[in-house]
């Protein structure tokens, strides 16, 4: 763990969810074995994206909702590096909801981490797309008008190879969920529910304790994918969690490359300058 | 110069570009420049489209206004295309019985001496028992008989497009026999005279300015390309993708412009030479990703393919308006560089310069190109695959080197020439934090006032060290001119075509073209226009950019300015006209573009 600590101190709301999460995420680093030098971390901004200098490794801090797109151009570039995409719940739910679709469809081999706490932290409250409709946030005193997005029923709908789901308060869970979505052949979606003591007065803490289960526990098979969405979608009584669904038979985006195949280097070993003259031939 | 001009115009689909290449191919291996202009419109069937060859033995890199022969595929080109003709040319068409019922156009042809021809290309074909598909080689065969060259040209041509399929290939050869028996009656003693070959244009290289630019991309050593379809972006998409199998390259066509910017710079970010290219509008959409990479400093290559704006315009025609708008995009204040591309050369040369700029100052780079020069069709001889060096810059491989890193070396402020040392994820070293927030050297967030204003010192003296590095802009002329002319981009080949006009052979002309637009050099700039009787500038924008960026840059307005802005290149006589008339003395016509 030490390997991964940061100089700089957190600086999120006492009780926030990011310190489960970034515990979490360190731990199964080290459980995997894996130094800082070998792993890019990429963050989006909010909250979350706090986190970027608050621990080790390559990292990259880029735009609001884009943070998919960059960590998949990273992993297209060199798949030998686990990439790992860090990312609230407004920038992949509005702003950057269509990266988050078609990262699932392409299958690009990297993890993405949701840091769900149903609202915009960092801007002091806003509704997200994850927050319940009618409840009273910043910048909607009557409660927003919209309806709720079922984000594991969408999420399920685009056919993902891994889905699992987290709880803030239950770090070993987490990093048992990280180590398997690191290693997992495609685009691993984690799903954090986290609690954002400041603003998410809904689906706090103790609310989340109250309601989240080990679906493992229960006998749940993650290669059931018809079980696992219906798990996943019905959050009405309790909160199913652990790894949902994963299925290894489909191959990530970069093995789907027909000139890819059956080359033993990456396109960041791959920089030099080519000889056109044998393509020019048939301009002749 | 002599030039002779041929014109096919069609509904798209119609096979237009499928005569238009065939000629043109055949034409270069005969021994002629040709150089191909197409014109069309956003749609994919219908429409009144055109591929225009113009043919010299010396040097041609333009287009004329008005064509020795019109080669129209229907009615349309007959009514559409008819005052293209030049005095005495040609108009070749295969609409049956057809009249001319305007009197208006009664008279032209007639005081035009416009020699009208129909090939009855539906009968032909009946007995041939050949799909509709095969007029297209019966209609060239014509042409090639009205161009007195020999048949079996022709005939070479399509072996080697359908010499796997000896069925297809037969009925092509007997559409050619065919086409050369019925020009004898069709237009008896009627030809179209080509100047004397010359030998040296039979090997060059026949190809667009996109295929140029995709060689450059392949020659760089780039290895990724994330695209989004949009014209006239597309084809170096296609083509690269076309490519792949042979170059093994990752070709992705992302969900849209951000996607694909962000992928290209989390590619560049990992290590790899990546790519990404587009038109104005998805441009705009890529400017918050390319603000991003000024702050984090890591090297990115956007193609930018101009087009009419503002909106969506005109999809499928040419302007050079964005030209501001690649040196302005973006919010904040960082170092870029800003290049243009001219021709077929350029669009290979400039690529892996490209990608070195990005490398060695860890800025954003964008090329611009545009419809007219990405596709058009250039003749050119074989790249020279020995002048593009790979330069990396500061990027620390060596395994010593890593191990002495420290996260601080990323953004070190104290590097002379504001570019720090950058090494890739994955390099057994310390680590560091490419920072979209303001940061400290090692990519830290903070909001230190003396941090941000050191940061920010940083990014900008690249600006300096990479005007330094840069060429000055290219000079064609005489040491002192009396006229200048200053332009950038696609219009440098028709600038060439008449500035070796026999009109102007002899005036003291100069000619400045800036291939590299930012930061802008000066210095020959000011130079030659302080001692130049007139400077004019020709641009096909609005408000003439570059001599607006000039006047910015050294406060020179002493210009004339020859502009358009209707979605067309500039064209021969055009630019020739116009340029004569501002060589004339004349107070009023001096100022009107200033």
């Amino acid at each position: 763990m030490h390997d991964f600590a940061s100089v700089h101190p957190c600086t999120w709301c006492d009780g926030c969810g990011d310190y489960g999460i970034w515990s979490a995420a360190k731990r199964a680093l080290v459980e995997l074995k894996i130094q800082p030098w070998q792993v890019l971390l990429c963050f989006d901004v909010g909250c979350h994206g706090n986190m970027s200098d608050k621990i080790e490794a390559y990292r990259f801090h880029g735009l609001h909702g884009r943070v998919i797109p960059l960590t998949a151009g990273a992993s297209l570039a060199n798949p030998t590096i686990p990439v790992i995409a860090f990312g609230g719940d407004g920038a992949s739910f509005s702003e950057g909801i269509g990266h988050l679709v078609h990262a699932v469809r392409s299958n690009y081999r990297m993890t993405f981490i949701l840091h769900n706490n149903a609202n915009y932290g960092l801007t002091t409250g806003q509704a997200s797309a994850l927050t319940p409709q009618d409840q009273k946030m910043n910048s909607s005193p009557n409660g927003i008008p919209e309806s709720t997005l079922n984000s594991m029923d969408f999420v399920f709908s685009l056919k993902p190879t891994f889905v699992a789901r987290g709880f803030s308060g239950d770090i070993a869970q987490m990093t048992r969920i990280l180590m398997a979505a690191i290693r997992h052949r495609g685009f691993a979606y984690v799903d954090m529910l986290q609690a954002c003591p400041t603003y998410n007065k809904f689906a706090t803490h103790e609310w989340l304790m109250q309601h989240c289960y080990d679906a493992a526990t229960e006998g749940h098979d993650p290669k059931n994918f018809e079980k696992a969405r219906a798990l996943a979608v019905d959050t009405q009584n309790r909160v199913a969690t652990g790894i949902l669904y994963q299925t290894e038979d489909v191959p990530a985006f970069h093995e789907h490359l027909k000139p890819r195949e059956g080359v033993t280097t990456t396109p960041v070993e791959e920089v030099k300058i080519v000889d056109t003259s044998k393509w020019e031939r048939s301009f002749a | 110069m002599v030039r002779v001009a041929i014109k096919i115009v069609g509904a798209q689909g119609q096979g237009v570009n499928s005569v238009g290449e065939m000629c043109a191919k055949g034409l270069k291996r005969s021994g002629f420049c040709v150089f191909g202009y197409r014109e069309y419109m956003s749609l994919i069937k219908g429409g009144h489209s055109s591929y225009q060859l113009d043919v010299s033995a010396e040097d041609v890199r333009s287009s004329t206004t008005r064509v020795d022969i019109v080669v129209t595929f229907n009615h349309h080109g007959l009514e559409k295309n008819l005052r293209d003709i030049k005095k005495g040319g040609i108009l070749l068409h295969q609409t049956p019985q057809w009249k001319f019922k305007n009197p208006e156009d009664q008279a032209f042809i007639a005081e035009q001496k416009i020699r009208v021809i129909e090939l009855p290309t539906d009968a032909i074909l009946k007995k041939l028992k050949a799909k509709p598909i095969l007029g297209n080689v019966l209609i060239t065969a014509v042409v090639w008989s009205l161009l007195s060259q020999p048949e079996e040209q022709l005939r070479a041509l399509v072996r080697e497009q359908f010499g796997h399929k000896k069925d297809l290939l037969d009925l092509n050869f007997a559409c050619i026999a065919e086409g050369f028996a019925a020009c004898k009656v069709i237009a008896p003693g009627i030809t179209l005279s080509l100047p004397k070959p010359d030998s040296k244009w039979q090997d060059q290289l026949l190809l667009t300015g996109s295929q140029a630019m995709g060689l450059g991309i392949i020659h760089a050593g780039c290895r990724v390309y994330v695209g989004y379809p949009m014209t006239p972006s597309s084809p170096i998409l296609t083509f690269i993708a076309d490519m792949q199998n042979e170059t093994g390259m990752a070709v992705k066509q992302a969900e849209d412009e951000i996607t694909a910017a962000q992928m290209m710079v989390g590619a560049m970010h990992m290590g790899t030479r990546a790519i990404t290219a587009t038109s104005g509008g998805g441009f705009d959409l890529m400017t918050e990703t390319l603000s991003l990479t000024g702050i984090t400093e890591t090297p990115a290559v956007f193609i930018l393919a101009q087009r009419p704006g503002p909106g969506t315009a005109l999809p499928t025609w040419t302007a050079q308006g964005d030209l501001t708008l690649a040196v302005g995009a973006g919010h904040g204040e960082y170092t870029r560089l800003v290049m243009a591309a001219s021709d077929t050369q350029d669009s290979f040369d400039l690529l892996p310069e490209a990608f070195n700029f990005a490398e060695e100052f860890q800025i954003p780079v964008i090329v611009l190109t545009d419809k007219h020069l990405g596709e058009a069709l250039f003749t050119q001889p074989a790249f020279d695959q020995t002048i593009a060096k790979l330069k990396r810059g500061r990027l620390v491989t060596d395994l010593r080197e890593l191990a002495q890193l420290k996260p601080a070396d990323r953004y070190d402020p104290a590097a002379g020439d504001g570019v720090s040392k950058r090494w890739l994820p994955g390099s057994e070293a310390a680590t560091f934090c490419a920072q979209g927030d303001e940061h400290g050297p090692d990519g830290s967030v903070t909001e230190d006032a003396e941090n941000a204003r050191q940061q920010m010192e940083k990014r900008l003296k690249k600006m300096a060290a990479l005007k330094a590095a840069l060429p000055e802009p290219l000079y064609v002329g005489p040491k002192n001119p009396e006229t200048l002319i200053v332009s950038w981009g696609s219009n440098r080949g028709v600038i060439f075509d008449v500035l070796e006009s026999a009109e102007m052979k002899k005036k003291n002309i100069g000619y400045l073209h800036y291939q590299y637009l930012w930061p802008l050099k000066t210095e020959s700039f000011e130079m030659l226009s302080r001692t130049a009787k007139r400077t004019v500038f020709i641009e096909c924008n609005h408000g003439g950019q570059l001599a607006s960026l000039l006047k910015l840059a050294c406060g020179r307005d002493v210009t004339q300015k020859i502009l358009k802005f209707d979605g067309r290149p500039f064209f021969f006589e055009e630019l020739r006209e116009k340029l004569l008339s501002a060589l004339t003395p004349n107070p009023s016509l001096d100022r009107r573009g200033a």
